[in-house]
């Protein structure tokens, strides 16, 4: 009973996780560009497909594992190839924001949402271009649960889920220290919290606003690693439901709180996994999520935690 | 030629062309079911724009209404055995009314993306209520047919079919168009009285200060509450149409969240100062997105561009933009000149882009100095 109830939260927290690193990215360039950037799932996408061919490539050249050592060391790779895949996505958002977000920061919000509407579609043809319409995975995940884990948790539970949950902590950790200690992090929240004042200051907020989507797609992307490398492929329609989730998650946390959304991505993920799992109620998992927003909006309309700038 | 006898030839033409529809398909590769579902959605899109033109409330849940419409109809005739195509359409604007009430209720007090999202929440809600429920017959969904028979619409189809021997399924389709092009005119009318009206003045009131507008006077949740309550109402009854059109009711093409952001699209496209505007923004949207994938592989790439030259190039919508448009050809028919300097401020624009583009990329490869 209490093995189950740790495997559920322990998948909830795997899956939350997930859903941090894309909503982390969407946070962001919510944050401080003030876009809600519905191409945000399709930036998922591509970081899943694209961590299909990096790491085939490098897995070439290691070894089949065998033992913990060599999982070890497979493991390693996997994880550099991720962080690869999710790299290439630095330019491409940054060129998708010089050249196609720049121009309608003026105009009104429902343009913006067209135009990230827009190049939803592009990208789902230039993905459909690329990898082909039939799904692809990475056939690494079984290799990375040879590490053993049962020593970690104290009983058997896929390995790879927790290198994810692991990895996750990480990246929240790296996003807080960032933006709170180093003089970029600080200068990417000035700019959000007063863009007149930091360009007064002779901050540049064009080089700003790349440098943030391009984060932000950075993270989106690897989000979509982590999760192809695991048990599920990378297929043409896996942006849709990440891109609906994280904006559940974003707004739960209050609007562009990193905090808010590290909260409140383990919150749905989570939860929806005991719908499953622990209350056995499988007809409300895919309401949950919308369920505890709307019970969270409507009595606390601001979300959990503050909005952008403030970390804390 | 005066202004208001101008739009009024344009209404005639339009109407011309709304009535001339089914043949103008017969004689061209046109695909009259795909038009009249855009038409249909165009409706949907319509309701949709008479709150964010006014109140600028972006909703992205309106395919609930258009669903509960559906729905409405197909809950009726399965379960309930009715085949009265009017009692019908009440069923699903009742319907549609009936949880666009509950949900503007829960809604009215939000702003921005916060009215957005809550309003998607409840959508999907619905949409995974529906899914799971086996009254409404889970993802196979439901039929809208009594026995084998297709609902009856004012007795004029069965009248045509028993008088002139007409084949059941085109007189159907035909009577169910006219009845959309009905409907269409008398929402169309309506939108124009309510958009004139005290009340379509106290929703722009809302719209550009809600602060200022509560001083004033105005009830603003009420009202907000209430126009929610009117566009739920147009999506239903679209939605109950398209239920009889398409004769089978699926979760997924009328409730699904991706739906909303369709009908949104469609307003912003077509123009959302407009009042028509949406219905032309409905067909060219589900134009590209039914009926482009058998032509051409890369349909959404297609539907992307077209979308992105109407963001850069039409800022107001496709019928927004012609006003600008036809002034400044008015412009240009006078004065031809005026085309040099408008190759010009098209080569600077592109050299412009170009130089920027490689800056950004100069900047990525060697960083800043």
């Amino acid at each position: 009973m209490i093995e189950s109830l740790l495997t559920h939260t322990l998948n909830g927290l795997y899956y939350g996780l997930i859903l941090f690193m894309i909503a982390s990215g969407l946070t962001i360039i919510f944050g401080v560009l003030g876009i809600l950037n519905l191409a945000h799932g399709e930036l998922y996408a591509l970081g899943a497909f694209l961590v299909v061919t990096v790491v085939g490539f490098l897995a070439g050249f290691v070894a089949e594992p065998t033992g913990p050592l060599s999982a070890l060391v497979f493991g390693v790779v996997v994880l550099l190839g991720s962080l690869l895949a999710a790299a290439v996505l630095l330019p491409v958002g940054a060129v998708i924001e010089s050249v196609f977000v720049r121009p309608i920061y003026e105009r009104e919000d429902v343009y913006q949402l067209l135009l990230t509407y827009a190049l939803l579609l592009i990208l789902v043809d230039v993905m459909k271009f690329l990898w082909g319409t039939s799904p692809v995975s990475t056939s690494s995940y079984s290799r990375l649960n040879e590490i053993p884990t049962t020593e970690l948790v104290g009983f058997s539970y896929p390995s790879y889920n927790v290198i994810v949950i692991l990895v996750g902590v990480v990246v929240f950790a790296w996003l807080i220290w960032f933006f709170d200690r180093t003089k970029t992090g600080r200068i990417v929240r000035a700019t959000a919290i007063n863009r007149e004042m930091s360009t007064a200051i002779g901050v540049s907020t064009d080089r700003t606003f790349t440098l943030v989507f391009a984060m932000g797609a950075f993270f989106a992307a690897f989000g979509g690693a982590m999760n192809s490398i695991g048990p599920s492929d990378a297929y043409l329609e896996m942006g849709l439901d990440p891109l609906v989730l994280s904006f559940v998650v974003v707004v739960i946390g209050g609007l562009g709180s990193l905090k808010g959304a590290f909260v409140a991505a383990l919150l749905v993920g989570v939860i929806s996994r005991w719908t499953v799992g622990v209350f056995s109620l499988p007809q409300l998992e895919l309401a949950a999520p919308f369920i505890l927003m709307a019970i969270i909006l409507l009595v606390k309309p601001e979300g959990l935690y503050g909005t952008w700038g403030e970390i804390e | 030629m005066t202004r208001v006898s101008r739009n009024g030839v344009l209404a005639v033409l339009a109407i011309v062309l709304l009535l001339a529809v089914p043949d103008i398909a017969n004689v061209t590769p046109l695909s009259f079911s795909i038009i009249h579902q855009g038409i249909l959605f165009g409706m949907a899109a319509m309701g949709l724009n008479l709150l964010l033109r006014h109140t600028e409330l972006v909703s992205f849940g309106h395919t609930a209404f258009f669903g509960a419409g559906a729905y409405g109809v197909a809950v009726l005739t399965a379960h309930y055995e009715v085949s009265n195509g009017l009692l019908l359409l009440l069923g699903a604007a009742l319907a549609a009314t009936a949880i666009a009430l509950l949900v503007g209720y829960l809604v009215a007090g939000y702003l921005d993306i916060y009215f957005a999202l809550l309003t998607l929440a409840f959508n999907q809600v619905l949409f995974a209520f529906v899914l799971q429920s086996g009254f409404f017959n889970y993802n196979d969904g439901l039929r809208v047919r009594v026995g084998a028979d297709r609902p009856s619409l004012l007795g004029i189809d069965r009248w045509l079919v028993s008088t002139f021997g007409a084949d059941p399924i085109v007189a159907y389709d035909y009577v169910l168009y006219y009845l959309t092009v009905v409907v269409l005119l008398v929402m169309v009318a309506v939108t124009w009285k309510i958009v004139n009206s005290p009340f379509g003045r106290a929703l722009d009131a809302i719209g550009q200060d809600r602060t200022r507008a509560r001083f004033i006077g105005i009830p603003v949740d009420r009202y907000v509450w209430i126009a929610f309550t009117l566009s739920g109402l147009y999506g239903g009854i679209a939605g109950g149409l398209f239920a009889l059109l398409q004769l089978h009711v699926r979760p997924e093409p009328v409730l699904f969240v991706f739906v909303s952001g369709e009908i949104l699209f469609m307003a912003i496209i077509g123009g959302i100062g407009t009042i028509v505007g949406p219905i032309v923004g409905g067909i060219v949207l589900i134009y590209l997105l039914r009926l482009a994938r058998f032509y051409f592989e890369y349909y959404h790439a297609l539907t992307g561009l077209v979308l992105l030259v109407v963001v850069f190039f039409l800022p107001e919508g496709i019928l927004g933009s012609l006003p600008t448009f036809r002034a400044g050809l008015e412009r240009r028919l006078r004065d031809p000149t005026l085309v040099r300097g408008d190759a010009a401020t098209v080569s600077t624009t592109i050299r412009q882009r170009l130089y920027r583009a490689a800056t950004t990329v100069r900047i990525l490869v060697f960083g800043v100095k």
